[in-house]
């Protein structure tokens, strides 16, 4: 049987169709606010049935809206959490008497592992269980407001004085760090690609132009080679971060990778950590989405009857043109990537 | 006050318009639930309202009311995109046929409220119309008569002609229409013909002949009730029309707005259409109600892939058979050795061995056998074809169809059984039978006789077929450019639709005073009533002084009792017909100038009535002795008439005016003398 997915979610999937709500962030947190509401109005006994809700929602979500990974991940952390805190809850009911401390030492997590993950039977009621949980999404709220912050302030530790830095596109975390780093570095230049069809650059180019202190150009994303030789660091932004350490970023971000390792310029990557997803690029033609032609070449024009015009909406860049990913929690290589996945979501949830 | 609250946003939608362009399948259910790219037309068209932020929405249906209501309960309890912040209102008769009587009956329900959308549910959209309803808004606000604005969209020149085709001329600053002109299929124009009109009077001119037609129109108020003053729109052309020629009258002015290129517009309103916009739908020109993108349901139907290449997980069918432009949905199953190209295919067919299917159309449950070929054609649900069958140049197959092995069809339409037929009787015997359930359906002669006609006109010599069909795209180009020169009575035809005799203004005064004075005569009615009607009737047709002078009294002696006399005595009848309108007549013929119009009138009449012409003398004598017309009058009168031309006439008024001539002389004698005649007369 198939569940009927909750008036919350459908609405939420109209908005996110309908250009109502943009950017990974925001459907992020609009994603979290539906997951709080069914972790606190729903009526679930047990941490088995939460988790078949979210579980239902998410794939809902999933199928309707396949780009948007954040979605899944986001029901990735919540399962993750309930996880935890059930067996946090469960371990203090059952170690109250001898030792609380002892069943979260590192020795006896290594110890027990092989047999009490099995072992754990979600479907027993728990009481506590819920209020923990609002406690604990509390923190990933807070979590997620301060990630664009706890990325550009360290902004300071990679750009410098002087520099030339490369962007594409617009992103909201890359203009956080830019804005960062105009403050407090000087004589920046910062160059960027306007990222056609949609030349989403412009926008970027024109709020950064509002700092002193620092020149803005706008290059077509024809002349990113050119320009390549005298960058010092390319800094972008993405989609969202494969499991291999791979991008799925606006199209345009392969060329400027590719042109960054031609030249040995660094290639720096804003990441979030809720943008780091555990799917891998296995179907290279579903992986992509492409829009509207008319982007591309006019309708009225003689080749566009004949023509098969594509305008896709990403590119895959692959993790050995990426020096650095910038997360909220600090800055990691893209191989070290699986780690941080492992420690982010529940080796059971990563197929939902 | 409720009038401040805040303005709801009102679509209304046409469903079943062109219903005789989709045969056989119009007579099998609704043409708006009709699946385009396996999407229903109705639900492009509320996606396309949805997405224009509107928040209420008016189906207006005539046929199948109860499939379309079920239609959209199913989209909603689905979750369909367009049921998020917008109601759907299905509504509709019986009696309803036509365009004109769904806006009549919107009005007399009085649902809407402001201004609104107007959309045929066979357009497909993915403009946002919010810029163009706020251009409506403000153009209402600066014009109180603006009725409508028509959204119209620039066409690509080199493609077929759908039927959709405009030219218009819309003045340049106010972006008011002034012409209106639907172009011909299968004919490119090697010169337009626009009346002066549209130059004398407006300064600043443009003129549109590439324009597409995508039936998108914002409506005033206003012309709902238009709509109902004036019964005889029946379609949104007759309103258009209506309004141009009598927009002074009706105070009614019509804009226009044209969409950015970026947003693509288009009518589905025949089978040609059908495949033109099927083609741009998959190759995502109208993006995003683009297959992939989820457009109607939840959850993603396709993947796509490279080549345009949608097709669902859940379709059983190898890459390699799949082309380039395909929709596969759900649950089809595609066998080895098939290929397919440009093509959509519905949920649960299947496709046997080593087919062909090229700009093939397959709706749900179709089931084809080994060894097809299928071009450019529709295929309707549940209909089987069987092996080695050769379907091509436009066939349609109904619903249910079952075609036997080996059936070669070209250019036809097949229905499943003869009584699907919605018509009237004679078609039942001229149904071809070609299989247990599959009959030809003659579309030359079923169908609205108004819509054949239109259709002869619109393609006399092309096809002997009248509904527009699909084919291949390319060479149907290159056939147009062949006929468009090379047809000269086509041309003579043109110019005969041009100039429609349109009925002379001073005839139809001249019909309607005689109307009013025989009556006024017959009822003795009182003489300022009658001139009361004579100046309506005079305000109505815009008459001058004169040619109201002239016509009254022509309609006085075209009166049945002077023309035809009781015993042969014009002059009794004449004599008891002044009697009685006498007052009549001698208010308007009150000047000089009058009089002459008068007696002009009378040198016309004479052409026409000979016993008029016979006592000529004797009717002028008449007229001056009871002081109608002066003595001044007749002279000047008599010196102008030709002498060639009306000799008869001078030589018998010669006698008069010699008369007339000595009696200013010896004035005295002047009423003996009349009274003589007059007696004389009367012998």
């Amino acid at each position: 049987m198939r569940e009927q997915p909750l008036k919350e979610v459908t609405q939420l999937i109209h908005a996110i169709k309908m250009g109502l709500v943009e950017g990974s962030y925001s459907i992020t947190n609009k994603t979290l606010d539906i997951f709080k509401y069914i972790i606190m109005s729903k009526s679930w006994d047990s941490a088995d049935a939460l988790m078949q809700i979210v579980r239902a929602q998410s794939r809902i979500l999933q199928a309707a809206l396949p780009q948007e990974t954040v979605t899944s991940n986001i029901a990735r952390r919540i399962l993750k959490l309930t996880r935890e805190e059930f067996e946090l809850l469960q371990a203090k009911v059952q170690h109250f008497a001898d030792d609380s401390q002892a069943s979260l030492s590192l020795h006896k997590l290594v110890t027990q592992t092989s047999e009490s993950c099995v072992s754990v039977d979600y479907s027993v009621p728990q009481q506590g269980l819920r209020e923990a949980l609002l406690d604990h999404l509390q923190e990933v709220e807070t979590e997620l407001e301060t990630s664009s912050e706890n990325i550009s302030v360290q902004a300071e530790e990679h750009i410098h004085s002087s520099e030339i830095i490369l962007t594409l596109g617009h992103s909201r975390s890359v203009e956080n760090f830019l804005k960062r780093a105009i403050k407090k570095r000087q004589f920046l230049t910062i160059i960027v690609a306007e990222c056609a069809p949609a030349c989403r650059g412009h926008n970027l180019a024109a709020t950064l132009a509002q700092e002193k202190n620092v020149e803005i150009i706008v290059i077509p994303d024809a002349s990113i080679f050119a320009m390549m030789s005298r960058i010092n660091k390319v800094i972008i932004g993405t989609h969202s971060v494969l499991a291999n350490g791979g991008l799925r970023a606006a199209c345009g971000a392969n060329t400027v990778a590719l042109a960054a390792k031609h030249y040995s310029v660094p290639v720096i990557v804003l990441a979030p950590m809720y943008k780091l997803s555990p799917l891998h690029l296995c179907e290279q033609d579903a992986f992509n989405m492409v829009g509207c032609a008319e982007d591309v070449i006019a309708y009225d024009s003689m080749p566009a009857r004949d023509a098969k015009v594509y305008s896709p909406m990403f590119d895959y860049v692959a993790p050995e043109l990426v020096t650095l990913f910038i997360s909220n929690a600090g800055g990691h290589a893209p191989s070290y990537v699986y780690r941080l996945l492992s420690e982010l979501y529940h080796p059971d949830d990563l197929e939902l | 006050m409720s009038q401040y609250q805040k303005e709801i946003v009102q679509a209304v939608l046409i469903a079943d318009n062109n219903v005789w362009n989709f045969k056989p399948l119009s007579d099998e259910g609704s043409t708006a639930l009709l699946p385009l790219v396996n999407v229903s037309m109705l639900d492009y068209a509320l996606i396309a309202l949805n997405r224009s932020g509107v928040e209420e929405v008016f189906v207006y249906a005539s046929l199948y009311l109860q499939s379309i209501r079920e239609h959209i309960k199913r989209g909603i309890a689905t979750y369909a995109s367009w049921s998020f912040k917008m109601t759907v209102h299905v509504i509709g008769g019986e009696g309803c046929r036509c365009f004109g009587d769904a806006m009549r009956d919107l009005d007399a329900k009085a649902l809407i409220r402001g201004n609104f959308i107007l959309l045929g549910a066979d357009t497909v959209t993915n403009a946002d119309l919010r810029p163009v309803l706020e251009q409506h808004k403000r153009m209402a606000k600066f014009d109180k008569g603006t009725a409508a604005t028509l959204v119209f969209k620039d066409c690509v020149s080199s493609n077929e002609r759908t039927g959709n085709e405009l030219l218009i001329a819309v003045d340049k600053q106010n972006t008011r229409l002034h012409y209106h002109q639907r172009l011909r299929m299968n004919h490119k124009e090697s010169r337009y013909q626009i009346p002066l009109d549209v130059f004398l009077n407006n300064s600043c001119v443009t003129l549109h002949h590439n324009l597409l037609d995508p039936q998108i129109a914002i409506g005033s108020p206003s012309m709902l009730s238009l709509f109902s003053d004036n019964f005889d729109f029946q379609t949104r052309d007759d309103f258009i029309r209506g309004l141009l020629i009598n927009e002074e009258l009706l105070d009614s002015r019509i804009y226009v707005a044209l969409l950015p290129p970026a947003q693509y517009a288009h009518k589905v309103n025949n089978w040609l259409s059908y495949q033109l916009v099927s083609r741009d739908i998959i190759s995502r020109w109208a993006y995003p109600l683009v297959p992939d993108m989820g457009v109607y349901k939840l959850q993603q139907q396709y993947v796509f892939y490279k080549d345009n290449i949608y097709k669902s997980p859940e379709a059983n069918v190898s890459k390699v058979a799949l082309q380039e432009n395909v929709v596969i949905q759900a649950g089809s199953h595609v066998d080895a050795g098939t290929t397919i190209s440009c093509s959509v295919i519905g949920a649960n067919c299947r496709i046997g061995k080593n087919c062909q299917l090229n700009n093939a159309f397959l709706m749900a449950d179709v089931i084809i056998k080994d060894n097809c070929q299928l071009r450019h054609c529709v295929i309707g649900p549940g209909a089987v074809i069987n092996e080695n069958s050769d379907i091509s140049a436009g066939c349609v197959l109904g619903a249910k169809c079952i075609l036997p092995a080996n059936t070669k069809l070209a250019n036809t339409l097949v229905t499943s059984s003869p009584s699907t037929q919605r018509t009237e009787e004679l078609e039942h015997v001229e149904l071809e039978a070609i299989g247990p359930a599959a009959y030809i359906v003659n579309d030359q002669t079923t169908g609205d006789p108004d819509d054949s006609d239109a259709d002869d006109h619109l393609m006399p010599q092309l096809t002997t077929l009248c509904i527009p069909k699909m084919c291949d795209l390319q060479n149907a180009a290159h056939a147009e450019s062949d006929i468009s020169y090379s047809s000269d009575d086509d041309d003579n035809e043109d110019e005969s639709r041009q100039v429609t005799p349109l009925p002379d203004d001073t005839n139809i005064f001249l019909s309607e005073v005689i109307d009013s004075l025989t009556r006024g005569y017959r009822e003795k009615s009182n003489p300022d009533f009658l001139i009361l009607e004579i100046n309506s009737s005079r305000y109505a047709y815009n008459m001058s002084l004169k040619e109201v002078n002239f016509n009254v009294v022509k309609a006085v002696f075209a009166m049945e009792s002077i023309v035809e006399p009781a015993n042969g005595n014009i002059m009794v009848a004449i004599n008891a017909v002044f009697k009685q309108l006498g007052p009549v007549v001698s208010n308007y013929i009150k000047s000089e100038d009058a009089m002459m119009d008068c007696l002009k009138a009378l040198e016309d009449i004479c052409e026409e009535n000979k016993l008029v012409q016979e006592k000529i003398s004797q009717v002028v004598h008449y007229l001056y002795d009871k002081d109608f017309v002066s003595e001044d009058a007749i002279h000047k009168w008599y010196d102008q008439l030709d002498g060639e031309e009306h000799a008869t006439l001078r030589q018998s008024l010669a006698k008069l005016v010699d008369w007339l001539n000595q009696s200013s002389e010896d004035d005295d004698d002047d009423d003996d003398d009349d009274d003589d005649e007059e007696e004389e007369d009367d012998e």
